[in-house]
């Protein structure tokens, strides 16, 4: 699982690629670290690249949503492939999650 | 211009200007923190210290009145604004408790007037703060000096400052046919503020009720609404049903907000909770094994809540033979309008197509 972060004007792109799973969820937490304490909570986290996302992908996702919220900002995912759709349609965190 | 005996008070209110702020700031916090722990949500809760040029104003009127600074009770003011007429009561009865009230300067206003007047109503204390409630032995004046407090609902309110707007206190006088007709909306407010209360009380009366069908499970004599659907989820009717699912995966579950679910009932034409019941006993088992079908052959051990619900729904959907495009427009209901609900639709239809109840 690779993480890109950029500034993008007066949101930050998170760029994901790869497989999100047990065996790097640690490392993911670690890359993602940065966004619980940025000071502009508003996120884009652009999917195109990311194969797969496990339970603790979703976990994760949640805390930086509800962290993202608490702050003001606002968080979007966006170009997931089918397959990572899935995941959050058939666990109802496309309920809890903006997915566009 | 003021003569030297008004002259002399305005020179004594220069000097004691920051006592009645120290009141001020002692006097509103704790009518804030009063109102706040009694639960009463009230339109505002404000207040001033005069400005020198209304001070200079009222001594202009009438200082011959004053004989000193203290004769003076309204220097510090401040104003409860309630909702209800009956907070104003409330409000009142908290005042009491906490400061010491000069009986004979407070007026009721709305006592005074006649069964034939309509007019300024207002509730209006002047007082004290005690010395069991603030005291600073360098400035005693905190607890000499008077303070008024005015209490009134929103609509006693506008029509005051609509009154004052006309400048009573200015001393010129307004012609007859205005005052007639200002006199009549006050009439028609306080009409207002009575029908404001009985509107709230009946509304509480109809909560109570529901939550007594509710919770005697009187279900078919509940109508649908925001209220009723609150109350029936208070009972975590689809406890189990939830637990079962995420029971496929040991899996968490998030609690997340099941409130759009009430467009969702009633958008698949549900009107009472009865009808609700009848989906849950009926469409739960199926529910869960479409829930099976999507998740076993998975390692997800976190689930949402709401997808229990929404799997309800689509199997009692799907049973009354609805088609992809109903299943989109139930989607656009529960997630808002977007493009993805009709690929949604489409995979939620399949999946029910392998299962068998939807045959």
């Amino acid at each position: 699982m690779n993480v890109t972060i950029a500034n993008e004007g007066p949101k930050t792109v998170v760029t994901l690629s790869g497989r999100l799973d047990t065996t790097n969820a640690d490392q993911f937490q670690n890359d993602i670290a940065p966004l619980f304490e940025c000071e502009n909570p508003d996120f884009e986290i652009d999917c195109t690249d990311m194969q797969y996302t496990s339970s603790q992908g979703l976990r994760m996702f949640l805390m930086l949503q509800k962290s993202v919220t608490a702050r003001g900002g606002k968080m979007v995912m966006k170009n997931m492939n089918p397959q990572v759709r899935e995941v959050f349609d058939i666990t109802g965190f496309s309920n809890i999650i903006t997915i566009v | 211009m003021l003569d030297l005996h008004c002259q002399l008070i305005m020179d004594e209110f220069e000097e004691k200007r920051p006592v009645f702020e120290r009141m001020e700031e002692i006097v509103s916090n704790h009518l804030r923190k009063l109102i706040s722990d009694k639960g009463i949500y009230v339109n505002a809760v404000e207040s001033r210290v005069k400005s020198a040029e209304s001070l200079e104003g009222k001594l202009i009127l009438k200082g011959k009145n004053y004989s000193c600074l203290s004769d003076i009770t309204d220097i510090l003011g401040c104003r409860v604004v309630t909702f209800y007429v009956e907070e104003v009561d409330k409000i009142a009865a908290m005042v009491e408790s906490v400061f010491d009230i000069d009986w004979e300067q407070s007026v009721d206003k709305r006592k005074k007037l006649d069964l034939d007047q309509f007019g300024y109503q207002s509730l209006h204390y002047i007082c004290r703060i005690p010395k069991s409630l603030y005291c600073d032995a360098s400035c005693p004046e905190l607890n000499e000096y008077r303070f008024e407090i005015q209490m009134r609902t929103a609509l006693q309110h506008v029509w005051a400052s609509m009154h004052h707007d006309t400048g009573y206190k200015s001393g010129v006088e307004v012609p007859k046919e205005y005052l007639r007709s200002l006199n009549r909306l006050a009439g028609l407010l306080e009409l207002a503020d009575e029908q404001f209360s009985r509107i709230r009380t009946e509304i509480n009366d109809y909560r109570r009720q529901v939550q007594s069908l509710v919770a005697d499970g009187n279900f078919d004599a509940v109508v649908l609404n925001g209220d009723s659907f609150k109350s029936y989820m208070q009972l975590n009717p689809f406890k189990s049903l939830i637990d079962k699912v995420a029971g496929i995966n040991q899996a968490e579950v998030y609690q997340d907000d099941l409130t759009p679910y009430l467009q969702a009932f009633l958008r698949i034409g549900c009107k009472t909770l009865g009808d609700i019941e009848r989906i849950r006993r009926e469409c739960s088992e199926d529910a869960y094994q479409l829930s099976l079908h999507q998740l076993a052959c998975t390692d997800l051990d976190i689930i949402a809540q709401s997808v229990v619900l929404q799997n309800l729904c689509v199997v009692y959907m799907a049973k009354q033979g609805c088609n992809e495009k109903m299943l989109c427009q139930f989607f656009d209901v529960v997630n808002g309008e977007n493009s993805y609900n009709a690929t949604r639709a489409q995979r939620i239809a399949e999946q029910l197509r392998n299962l068998k109840f939807a045959e």
